[in-house]
C-alpha cells in the first residue's frame, strides 16, 4: 500500500550489560500509516518504549544497541542513516512526546526559549521569525493568551498546560510522525480527556501519524485506530481497535482485557493472571507467556509460535491460533 | 442502625501561606473544607477526586498524621482528639492501619521482609521472639507469599509482591480499619487484579473496614460499597456506591465517569460523545464564590456564581449542587 508512513521489520534491540544481553525487543514487524494513530499496549518492561526510542535511534549507548531489523519511513531504511543524518530526521519528520512534562522539559528556561529551541534547529529560522512560529505552535496545542505565556516557566504551568508546551515542541516543526509515550499518564482524568481530544483535532489538522505508547486500555480505546499487543518484547497482537476489544484471539489479550475492572457494572472478582512477565535476561525457549497461559500445549514450551494473519489486519502469534 | 466504625465530623484542614521575613500569614489553603463522611464496619468507602481535591489529607488525618483545623473524628463513637496519648497507643494507632501508593518507597530496603513485617508487633505488642516468628510466617501466608522468601529483601520482589508485603505489614496487628492510599495505582494492569481480589477476600475474612482513596473509577467500583467524590477540599456527591455509578447526578461525577468510560471508535461514531470539561480545578487558595465547580460546569447557571449550594439528601444520595439537586 502507498499510504504507509512507517514499515518497521524484525526490528531486534538488545541492552549488554554485566548480567548479559536483555533481549528488550525481540523481532517487532508493524506499520503505520499516514494520519493514523497506531497504539503499542502493554505492561512494564514489555518493550514499548524500547520501540520507540529504537525508531528515533535515542537508545541509551553503548548499552543499547539495535542488533537487526529494518525501519523504513517514508522509503529510508533509519538504521543505515549516519548519526548526522538521523538528526535531520529527528524533529521534522518525527517527534517525541514524553510521559512525565517536569522531567522532559528544563525548569530554567521559559517555555517559548525551548520551543524555540527546536524551531531554530531543525527549521534554520531567524531570531525574529521564531517568536510567530512558537506562538503558531502553543496556539496548536490551545494554550491560552500564548503571546503572554511564551514567557512563563515551567513551574508556572498546571500539569496539563505543561504536558501541552511538551506537545507544542513536538509539534512545532510539524512532523510526520508523532511518537508519544504515556503522555497522558501523568494527569489527571478531566485533564487527560481534554489532551486526547485536542490530539484527535490536530490529527485532523495537520494529519500527522501518531504512534501512541500507553499501558491504560481505556486510553487505547478513545485514541487509537489499530493497536499492538506486546509482552516481553514480542508482539502478540495486532488488530483494529474493536477487535481487539470485542473479539481478541491471544490468551494474553484476553486475560487483559478482563483483568481491567468494569465501569459500568459491578465484578465481583476480576480475573487475574497469575505468575509475572519472564525475566528479559532468561527467556523461555518456547512462547514467551505460555508459564502463564491457561490454554497451553506441549509445543508452547518447546517452540516460538510463528505470526500468522487470521484476517485482513489482524495477526496472532499463539500456537492455540488456527 | 448500621454498625459505625468511623465517622468523619465537619473536617476541615487548612494550610497557612506566610510571606516575608516575620512569617505574616496572606491567606489560607483550604486543602479539606468541611467534609462529613462514615464508614461502616466491614465496609469499603472510597474517596474520588482529582490531584489536589484533598484526598489524601483527609486520608492522613484519618490516620492521626495531620492535625486538622476543626471537625470531629469518632472512632466506634469515641472522639480520637481526646483520647490520651496513651489510649492512643493502645487503643486507636494499632487498630487503624495504612498501606502506601507506591511499594518502592513504602518499605526501607535494607531489611529483610520478615523485620518489615514484624516491626509493628516489635514496637506495639510485647510477644516474644518466637512468636513474632511464626506471626509473620502466618501472615506471609495470608497475603499469598511462601515462608522461604521472609529472609529476601524488597528488592527482590516484583511489585505486586511488594504490595502483598505491604499488606502483610498492615495486617500485623489484626486492625479493623486500613487506609489504603491508591493501593493498586502503581501496579501494572495484570498485577491489579491480583492485588484488587486478595484485598478483598482479606476483608472477608476479618470483616475489615477500608478507606479506599483512588482516582480510577472502575477500580472504586470493583472496591467500594460507598463513594465520596471530592472536588477542591468539598465532597460533592456521596452514597451507595451502585447507585453512584447507575444514576450521577452531580456534573462533575458525570463528567468524570464519562471521562473514565470505554468508548470504541464505532460508539463515537453512533453519537455517544464524552463529557470534556474546560478547563482545570482552580487553586484551593482562592476557590470560586458560589458552587465551586461552576467555573467548569457544563449546566452552571446564575445561581451557581452566586450561593453555595446546600448539601441535599435525594434518595440514599447526598449532592451539592443547586441544578441537579432539582431532579
Amino acid at each position: 500500500m502507498s499510504d504507509i508512513l512507517l514499515q518497521v521489520e524484525n526490528l531486534c534491540t538488545s541492552f549488554f550489560t554485566r548480567a548479559g544481553e536483555f533481549k528488550a525487543i525481540d523481532g517487532v514487524s508493524f506499520y503505520v500509516r499516514e494520519g493514523e494513530t497506531f497504539g503499542l499496549v502493554g505492561e512494564s518492561a514489555c518493550g514499548k518504549t524500547v520501540t520507540g526510542l529504537s525508531i528515533l535511534r535515542l537508545l541509551p549507548e553503548p548499552a543499547g544497541r539495535i542488533i537487526g531489523g529494518k525501519i523504513i519511513l517514508d522509503g529510508t531504511n533509519l538504521i543505515e542513516l549516519s548519526k548526522k543524518e538521523m538528526r535531520a530526521y529527528r524533529g521534522k519528520m518525527i517527534s517525541m512526546i514524553l510521559q512525565d512534562p517536569m522531567t522532559s522539559l528544563n525548569p530554567v528556561y521559559t517555555v517559548g526559549n525551548q520551543i524555540g529551541e527546536s524551531v531554530r534547529l531543525h527549521q534554520g529560522l531567524r531570531d525574529d521569525m521564531v517568536e510567530d512560529e512558537v506562538i503558531s505552535a502553543l496556539r496548536l496545542l490551545r494554550i491560552p493568551a500564548p503571546e503572554i505565556r511564551i514567557r512563563d516557566y515551567p513551574f508556572q504551568m498546571s500539569g496539563g498546560m505543561r504536558q501541552r508546551v511538551v506537545g507544542s515542541i513536538a509539534m512545532s516543526c510539524r512532523p510526520r510522525l508523532l511518537i508519544a509515550d504515556e503522555p497522558t499518564t501523568a494527569l489527571d482524568a478531566t485533564i487527560q480527556a481534554q489532551y486526547i481530544a485536542l490530539f484527535k483535532d490536530i490529527q485532523k489538522q495537520t494529519d500527522v501519524a501518531i504512534i501512541f505508547i500507553t499501558h491504560d486500555f481505556g486510553v487505547i480505546a478513545q485514541m487509537c485506530h489499530r493497536v499492538a499487543v506486546m509482552y516481553a518484547g514480542k508482539i502478540v497482537e495486532t488488530a483494529a481497535t474493536s477487535t481487539i476489544f470485542k473479539a481478541p484471539k491471544h490468551p494474553y489479550t484476553a486475560a487483559l482485557i478482563n483483568s481491567v475492572p468494569h465501569l459500568d457494572r459491578k465484578d465481583d472478582r476480576l480475573y487475574s493472571i497469575e505468575g509475572q512477565p519472564p525475566s528479559l535476561l532468561n527467556l523461555p525457549p518456547g512462547c514467551r507467556f505460555a508459564p502463564r497461559c491457561h490454554d497451553v500445549q506441549e509445543v508452547c514450551h518447546q517452540q516460538q509460535p510463528p505470526t500468522v494473519e487470521i484476517s485482513d489486519g489482524h495477526s496472532v502469534s499463539c500456537w492455540g491460533v488456527k | 442502625m448500621a454498625d459505625v466504625i468511623l465517622e468523619g465530623r465537619d473536617l476541615k484542614k487548612y494550610y497557612p501561606v506566610t510571606k516575608g521575613l516575620l512569617k505574616r500569614i496572606i491567606g489560607w489553603v483550604r486543602a479539606v473544607d468541611g467534609i462529613s463522611f462514615t464508614i461502616e464496619r466491614g465496609k469499603t468507602l472510597s474517596l474520588v477526586g482529582e490531584s489536589g481535591a484533598g484526598k489524601t489529607t483527609t486520608a492522613k488525618a484519618v490516620l492521626l498524621l495531620e492535625k486538622l483545623t476543626s471537625g470531629t473524628i469518632l472512632f466506634e463513637g469515641k472522639d480520637v482528639y481526646r483520647f490520651s496519648k496513651s489510649q492512643l497507643k493502645t487503643e486507636y494507632r494499632p487498630r487503624v492501619q495504612s498501606v502506601q501508593q507506591n511499594p518502592w518507597s513504602s518499605m526501607n530496603p535494607r531489611m529483610r521482609v520478615r523485620d518489615i513485617i514484624a516491626e509493628p508487633l516489635v514496637v506495639n505488642t510485647k510477644r516474644t521472639k518466637g512468636q513474632i516468628r511464626s506471626r509473620v510466617l502466618e501472615l506471609l501466608d495470608q497475603v499469598g507469599l511462601s515462608p522461604n522468601q521472609a529472609d529476601y529483601y524488597p528488592h527482590e520482589f516484583s511489585g505486586g509482591q511488594r504490595q502483598r508485603i505491604a499488606v502483610a505489614r498492615a495486617l500485623a496487628l489484626n486492625p479493623s480499619l486500613v487506609v489504603l492510599d491508591e493501593p493498586v495505582s502503581a501496579l501494572d494492569v495484570s498485577i491489579r487484579a491480583q492485588i484488587m481480589n486478595l484485598l478483598k477476600d482479606l476483608q472477608d475474612q476479618y470483616n475489615l473496614s477500608y478507606l479506599v482513596i483512588a482516582h480510577n473509577l472502575a477500580t472504586v467500583r470493583f472496591m467500594s460499597h460507598s463513594v465520596a467524590i471530592m472536588y477542591l477540599g468539598e465532597i460533592v456527591e456521596y452514597g451507595e456506591a451502585e447507585e453512584l455509578f447507575e444514576r450521577p447526578l452531580h456534573p462533575y461525577t458525570r463528567a468524570l465517569i464519562s471521562a473514565s468510560m470505554l468508548t470504541l471508535p464505532e460508539d463515537e461514531d453512533k453519537g455517544v460523545e464524552p463529557i470534556i470539561l474546560s478547563g482545570e480545578m482552580p487553586s484551593p487558595l482562592n476557590p470560586p464564590p458560589g458552587c465551586r465547580f461552576h467555573t467548569r460546569c457544563p449546566d452552571v447557571q446564575d445561581i451557581c456564581s452566586k450561593e453555595v449550594p446546600e448539601v441535599r439528601v435525594i434518595g440514599q444520595q447526598r449532592i451539592k449542587c443547586h441544578v441537579y439537586a432539582e431532579q
